[in-house]
């Protein structure tokens, strides 16, 4: 049985469900523990996200998964316009239901759940590269 | 993500089971904003995998209406990986949560 997971999509928001039905499957296939199979799918779900909704004129997106001993490697690559994610996770987590503002929880998920994030500008696509803890229960 | 609604007591109660997620949330929210109303209204999110922050921006968006409208609402059954989310996103200090249905009609 493979490790890794491929998978190219045209940038709709339908394809979110598509890439997370995959995820889904393989989290079970793997038999990753429950979080960290909840952590890939709730990341995938924020970083697919973003780029069908903010990346103007991107064609797809691809993710590509893999599983090491420790850790799970999952890189999303996108040729929508320049985007660095990192540090962007600006979220209020101490503010009241009243002030509670939506928006920004994206990516301060990527940078709490995320054990590294790498980002780099490469050939005119965005490749972002997470991992996490394979053996998170 | 398929939703059910019963009552307990005088609250509404909304069986969620599935994602809560990009794909899911607004179609939820229409829903569940349908369900809203005094006295209450409980999720119960046993069945519940995976909550995004368009989850939780639905979540929210109820608690909002539910204190215009003068309702209770509250969550029970949180899986872990959904508590974890509720953690580091600050949900867990705006949104009551019990373990089971009992406990938030009780509250």
């Amino acid at each position: 049985m493979t490790n890794t997971l491929h998978l190219r999509l045209a940038p709709e928001a339908a394809n979110v469900s598509t890439l997370l039905d995959a995820l889904e499957a393989y989290v079970e296939a793997q038999e990753l523990p429950i979080k960290a199979a909840s952590r890939l799918v709730l990341l995938a779900d924020e970083l697919a996200a973003n780029v069908v909704m903010h990346a103007e004129g991107a064609t797809f997106f691809a993710v590509d998964v893999s599983r090491g001993p420790d850790t799970v490697t999952f890189t999303m690559t996108d040729d929508g316009p320049e985007y660095d994610p990192l540090g962007r996770g600006e979220a209020n987590t101490n503010a009241s239901l009243e002030e509670r503002e939506l928006g920004g929880l994206g990516l301060h998920f990527v940078e709490k759940l995320a054990s590294t994030v790498d980002w780099r500008r490469e050939a005119d696509h965005n490749i972002l590269t997470i991992t996490l803890d394979a053996a998170a229960e | 993500m398929q939703i059910t609604s019963s009552t307990s007591g005088t609250l509404n109660v909304a069986t969620l089971e599935g994602r809560l997620d990009t794909a899911t949330a607004a179609e939820a929210e229409a829903t569940l904003l349908g369900l809203l109303a005094a006295p209450g209204l409980v999720l119960d999110m046993t069945q519940v995998r995976y909550v995004s922050s368009a989850g939780l921006r639905t979540l929210l968006k109820l608690a909002k209406q539910a204190k215009a409208k003068g309702a209770a609402y509250s969550l029970v059954g949180l899986q872990p990986a959904v508590r974890e989310v509720f953690e580091i996103s600050g949900f867990d200090k705006i949104i009551p949560s019990y373990a089971t249905l009992a406990e938030a009609v009780a509250a």
